[in-house]
């Protein structure tokens, strides 16, 4: 499982007790440098991401135009929201938007949730050999785990939302081709955002934007770049100054080049996802586990708030599971183990991984 | 494979989900793109006429050519032309698409010319407005099936004919907007690659579920001038091609298939592929790491494995393990193998730790505290 450490420093917040804590706030947590994660849906991406989606934070997703993945990303990420009771606001090109919101999935309960604990378990059962153990007492391992509303839920992505998460006026579904230029739509941004406004009181709750697919071709801004850029740098310094989080899918595919590297620039947190061929021979001999893959996941960027240090990630590509066809789970790619006698080279790669192998490993 | 797209197109769509397309490429190196629009029409109409297939009719939306054409097409295939009212429907915007003939007739420039009529074609003469063709397609298709649970299938004759008359977006949005109708089972168009921007083709790849392209069996290679040295490629490149097929599947994998087709009298022939020609992997993943987790096997038998220090506090006597074979029979729970020679595994049920000592000068790994010497 991926897991990305996060960046200490010598410093620690220090959160008065007589505030409103956010332990209390379901749905959000403290992370370093002041700022605060939401979560994204999907247990093993906030653990890549080092905790989560910041607040005040642009997420871009580019979509590969063959698969369907971002559609996960983004049904967990609004289910996840609609479970901790966060307003969100939902755009897609399709003409009814809000038949969208019937097919998000539903949370599985603890029972369900034997893999959760296999991490915490193989922490547990670390076993030291050392040579002055003799001087020490048992180091105790704390095992910590509430009970109560979790930060991140697992989902289930064959059970369908119940209809009273998203019945309330909080949810607010926007169809794209309704908009002919983007004014209308950033308007209705702008008054979502100013429901969950950033200040020095104390946070009450968080706000969710999911923009799919925004700039797909039946939408008639959509060769209108210079709009859609001048929207989206609005929607950025906007959200800055708000508690809330929008995810935004681009095809990049389908506009030039130009405009899709300034959306990239844009983005506080960059994510692709992409999608493998069927029955590919080469790539089933690369890596294990190809069998059950759907596709790929890159992540590009992490958000960088309120600090000067990257986050660099231990691995950057990671495989998209369906863990008994439910729940979306991403993995480490593993190569497969080499068989000595063929040694073969694979067709694969970019020359700075040394991944290629033309022969047994030696050490 | 042409089959299968065929079946996929046939199955039509699931209950909730976008109806699957086809788009239909060629090019002016293997302009073979109509016939095998045609042969997928042919084979969709048997289909339905067979009843076997989840629409109960066809929209044919004929841009390039006009329904008589079609007629004759039918009737070549051996279709009762009388009986196909029922299932199929022909949307005429070939004839006067953009109503310039009726205005003329209107005002007596010209005779008004009586075109041979067929009960399942209609006149449309707006093709500047999408909107209302989009109209035009759901009522005759509602037409044929019935306004209840009945789909019908949408072909569109070509696509490229659409384009010139309006915009991508436009285009994009009629067929995104047929896609998700509730009684469209599936939908196919034809479209000429090499006349449009890569834009209008990448978003018309992107709004399709499956891509069909058509192209030579072999390009002739750039360095070759005249005429005469082209002509034998010329000659097979209009005698047949290759097709390639990409199929987004449900599961978010994609399938590429290839197979070749030679022209005949009767149309268009698929064969499976001639061996030459491999597919070539995509170029994918880049950092792939080592497996480091531990399957269950191995996590058991590692939990075996007494380690070195772990005997210490435990109220024995420290045995110190030296490497060599010299071991302790008298505690034999604590047994390591050694040595220099490589032993085959003893299923003891303990793991065990085979280490290789570089020599036998070595002097034994001791317990002792090195700090313990120490005079401060």
């Amino acid at each position: 499982m991926a897991g990305n450490k996060p960046r200490g420093s010598s410093f620690s917040r220090n959160f008065s007790a007589t505030s409103n804590t956010i332990s209390q706030i379901p749905g959000l947590k403290h992370g370093p440098n002041g700022t605060m994660f939401l979560s994204s849906g999907i247990p093993d991406l906030d653990k890549i991401l080092g905790g989560g989606f910041t607040l005040g934070s642009l997420v871009m997703v580019m979509e590969d135009p063959e698969a369907p993945h971002h559609m996960l990303l983004i049904r967990n990420f609004m289910s996840q929201g609609l479970v901790h009771k966060q307003p969100l606001l939902y755009a897609s090109p399709a003409k009814d938007p809000r038949g969208f919101l019937g097919t998000l999935p539903s949370p599985m309960f603890s029972k369900d949730e034997k893999s959760r604990d296999r991490d915490a378990e193989q922490e547990k059962g670390l076993r030291i050999a050392w040579q002055y153990k003799k001087y020490f007492g048992e180091q105790n391992s704390e095992l910590l785990r509430d009970g109560k509303s979790e930060y991140c839920n697992d989902f289930d992505l064959r059970k369908p939302l119940e209809r009273h998460f998203y019945s309330g006026q909080q949810t607010d579904c926007i169809s794209l081709q309704d908009s002919a230029d983007l004014t209308t739509f950033h308007d209705r941004c702008s008054s979502f955002l100013s429901q969950t406004p950033r200040n020095d009181r104390n946070i009450t709750c968080a706000g969710r934007i999911a923009i799919q697919s925004l700039s797909a071709p039946q939408c008639d801004f959509s060769d209108k770049e210079c709009d859609m850029l001048s929207f989206i740098r609005s929607l950025k310094s906007t959200i800055r100054s708000s508690n809330a989080v929008a995810v935004i899918t681009f095809p990049p595919s389908l506009v030039s080049p130009a405009f899709s590297k300034r959306l990239q620039h844009l983005a506080d947190t960059l994510v692709s996802v992409k999608a493998i061929p069927d029955e590919d021979k080469e790539l089933a001999k690369l890596l294990t586990g190809y069998q059950d893959m759907v596709g790929l996941l890159s992540v590009h960027k992490v958000a960088r708030i309120n600090t000067q240090v990257p986050t660099i990630l231990e691995a950057t590509t990671f495989s998209m599971k369906l863990r008994k066809r439910r729940s979306l789970i991403l993995e480490c790619l593993n190569q497969a183990p080499v068989d000595g006698s063929t040694g073969s080279s694979y067709a694969s790669s970019s020359s700075c991984s040394g991944s290629s192998k033309t022969g047994a490993i030696d050490f | 494979m042409a089959e299968r797209i065929c079946r996929a197109l046939r199955d039509g769509a699931l209950e909730g989900e976008h109806a699957p397309a086809l788009t239909i490429k060629d090019s002016i190196q293997s302009p073979f793109g109509s016939l095998v629009f045609n042969h997928v029409l042919s084979q969709l109409s048997s289909f339905i006429v067979a009843q076997k297939s989840q629409s109960q009719g066809i929209v044919l939306v004929a841009f390039s050519r006009g329904p008589l054409y079609y007629e004759e097409f039918f009737k070549s295939k051996g279709n009762d032309v009388a009986s196909s009212n029922k299932w199929i429907r022909v949307l005429d915007c070939c004839t006067d698409p953009l109503g310039w003939r009726s205005k003329l007739m209107e005002s007596g420039r010209i005779a008004n010319l009586t075109l041979g009529t067929s009960t399942t074609a209609s006149l449309y003469k707006n093709v500047k407005d999408l909107d209302k063709l989009l109209l035009a397609i759901t009522e005759l298709g509602k037409e044929l099936v019935g306004d209840g649970k009945g789909r019908f299938v949408v072909a569109i004759d070509s696509v490229s004919e659409m384009l010139r008359h309006t915009s991508i977006s436009s285009v994009a949005g009629l067929l995104s907007n047929l896609r998700s109708h509730d009684q469209v089972s599936c939908l196919f168009w034809l479209l000429h690659s090499d006349i449009h921007e890569t834009k209008a083709i990448a978003a018309l790849e992107y709004l399709s579920s499956m891509q069909a392209s058509a192209e030579p069996i072999t390009r002739p290679v750039n360095g070759q001038r005249g005429n005469s040295e082209k002509l034998p490629f010329l000659e097979q490149n209009l005698r047949g091609g290759k097709i390639h097929v990409r199929f987004k599947r449900r599961n978010g994998r994609v399938r590429l298939m290839s197979e070749e087709f030679c022209i005949e009298q009767s149309g268009i022939k698929f064969t499976p592929i001639s061996s030459e020609a491999e597919m070539i992997a995509q170029s994918l993943v880049p950092k792939v790491q080592f497996n480091l987790q531990l399957s269950e096997k191995e996590r058991n038998d590692r939990a075996k494995v007494v380690l070195p220090f772990e005997h210490q506090g435990n109220g024995k006597t420290i045995q110190i393990y030296d490497g060599r074979k010299s071991l302790n029979e008298d505690k034999p729970e604590m047994q390591y193998t050694s040595a220099e020679k490589v032993q085959t595994v003893k299923d003891s049920g303990r793991g065990e730790i085979i280490y290789f000592r570089d020599s036998d000068d070595e002097m034994p790994d001791s317990d002792e505290d090195p700090d313990d010497d120490l005079d401060i």
